[in-house]
């Protein structure tokens, strides 16, 4: 489950008004990403964070305390001059801009009607107006939309930037009605899903791994015997039939990591057949270089498409030295990390 | 030395005949090897005693898979007795390859399981 909703489920339990400060803005280096969010509650309950702690996030508190006193939003601006930035274990300056606005948990359904969404698989988001924080529109993946950031039109620039954005599963601030209107539009998404073809010894420390890291496990083999409960107590799934066609049945979106860890290649050449043109975020497969080239010559002579097979991670995992299988699961996640967030993970 | 594998067991691998799945079979049964994991299913459209059309669908050993690929085009057309005198010699047979012992179970894969889906099919009915 999403931090945010576990976040809410223990704010309702003890508080009934909570200052809600998001990250709205960041500009230069920010160790957080626009859409985190720090509770502060009347009682005095803090949850959350919009930095990573230090005097940021100290003043957000004091601006929380001002904004559950007077019931009116604020946004606040922190320009942090290089100096402040070094005092407070930033290595460089970065702009922030926090909307703190104050939320009666009472009638608090806004992120009920999200965290329904996102079980239903489906994405949301919330556009917010930082002119007038009560303007907001809430646009789910698939069309429903409810609430209003003021007129119709304004309401569909919106929803067309909200697209967007939901395919890039990115919170941000964007200027609408011709540059005169900053929305931010919160991002919530379905969490990412790791499928693992085969249910080795790698898969069941993968499967440990990426349960404790939030993200929804399928196990997919074709033998009962190795895809079981005892083996895989964390799995969200366990699919056992032929995996090609399990593989067909699936759906693969830019949040669907997906790991080969049958070593096998009747297991790993069907289902790669199935899964990289589905182009989900991240394809890894156990296994040498060596076996990945023939892997990869033998898809193409199959007539498979060079810029697929150039998607299939093969070895899986980075250079770490792994040598265990929770060793080796750590390289495969990292690495499914680092592409998720567009980064090298050290690779050159 | 001669290849492992021969270009008949190596072409149906490659290029497997009757792949798929058929609308309402008549006769569908899936086997597996619960340690290799080579998992076959097979589908059979009858006219009364005659097999009319037979499709395979499985992820499974080049022999498991070219077996049960040769296995659909010896039996598409022909009466279902046939099949119960179809041996697995003659199958191993027709794959032109010196299957091993060990690897004998990933040839027979595919024809147990036809004749499984034969045997239930009768049961049934």
């Amino acid at each position: 489950m999403e931090e945010l909703f576990e976040d809410i489920e223990k704010l309702v339990r003890t508080e009934k008004r909570v200052a809600m400060a998001t990250l709205v803005a960041t500009r230069g280096t920010s160790p957080k990403r626009e859409g985190a969010k720090m509770w502060v509650g009347e009682e005095g309950r803090i949850l959350g964070s919009v930095t990573i702690g230090g005097c940021v996030d100290a003043r957000v508190i004091a601006e929380s305390e001002k904004v559950l006193s007077s019931l009116e939003s604020r946004l606040v601006e922190m320009r942090l001059a290089a100096e402040d930035a070094w005092e407070i274990g930033f290595s460089c300056a970065g702009d922030l801009d926090v909307l703190i606005e104050p939320i009666d948990l009472t009638g608090f359904d806004l992120y009920q009607s999200v965290r329904k969404a996102i079980d239903g698989g489906r994405s949301a988001v919330i556009a917010t107006s930082l002119k007038n924080s009560f303007d907001k529109l809430l646009i789910i993946e698939g069309g429903e939309v409810s609430g209003t950031l003021g007129t119709p039109e304004l309401d569909r620039e919106a929803q067309t930037t909200a697209s967007e954005l939901m395919r890039k599963r990115r919170s941000a601030t964007v200027l609408l009605a011709n540059e005169s209107l900053p929305v931010f539009f919160e991002v919530h998404g379905p969490p990412p899903t790791l499928i693992v073809f085969g249910a080795g010894h790698v898969a069941m420390p993968l499967i440990s791994l990426a349960h404790d890291l939030g993200l929804k496990t399928v196990v997919v083999d074709g033998r009962p015997r190795f895809a079981t409960r005892e083996r895989f107590p964390d799995v969200d799934e366990l699919l056992i039939g032929i995996p090609s066609e399990i593989a067909a049945s699936l759906s693969y979106t830019s949040s669907t990591f997906v790991v080969l860890t049958a070593h096998d290649y009747k297991y790993d050449l069907p289902v790669l057949k199935v899964v990289l043109p589905a182009k989900p975020a991240y394809v890894g497969l156990l296994g040498s270089k060596r076996r990945g080239k023939a892997i990869r010559e033998f898809l193409k002579d199959g007539g498979m498409d060079e810029a697929l097979l150039e998607q299939l991670h093969v070895p899986t995992g980075l250079d770490i030295g792994a040598d265990t299988a929770p060793e080796i699961a750590l390289s495969i996640l990292a690495e499914a990390v680092a592409i998720k967030s567009g980064k090298s993970g050290g690779r050159t | 030395m001669p290849a492992l594998y021969s270009d008949v067991l190596l072409d149906h691998f490659r290029h497997p005949r009757n792949y798929g799945s058929l609308v309402a079979p008549d006769v569908s049964y899936e086997k597996f090897n619960p340690l290799c994991g080579d998992r076959i299913r097979i589908e059979l459209k009858l006219n009364e005693t005659t097999i009319t059309e037979a499709r395979f669908k499985g992820d499974a050993c080049a022999i498991s898979t070219a077996a049960a690929s040769l296995l659909t085009e010896l039996i598409t057309g022909t009466q279902i007795e046939a099949v119960a005198a179809l041996s697995g010699d003659q199958l191993i047979a027709a794959l032109e390859s010196n299957i091993q012992p060990a690897r004998v179970q990933c040839a027979l894969l595919a024809l147990e399981a036809l004749r499984a889906g034969i045997e239930k099919r009768f049961k049934d009915s």
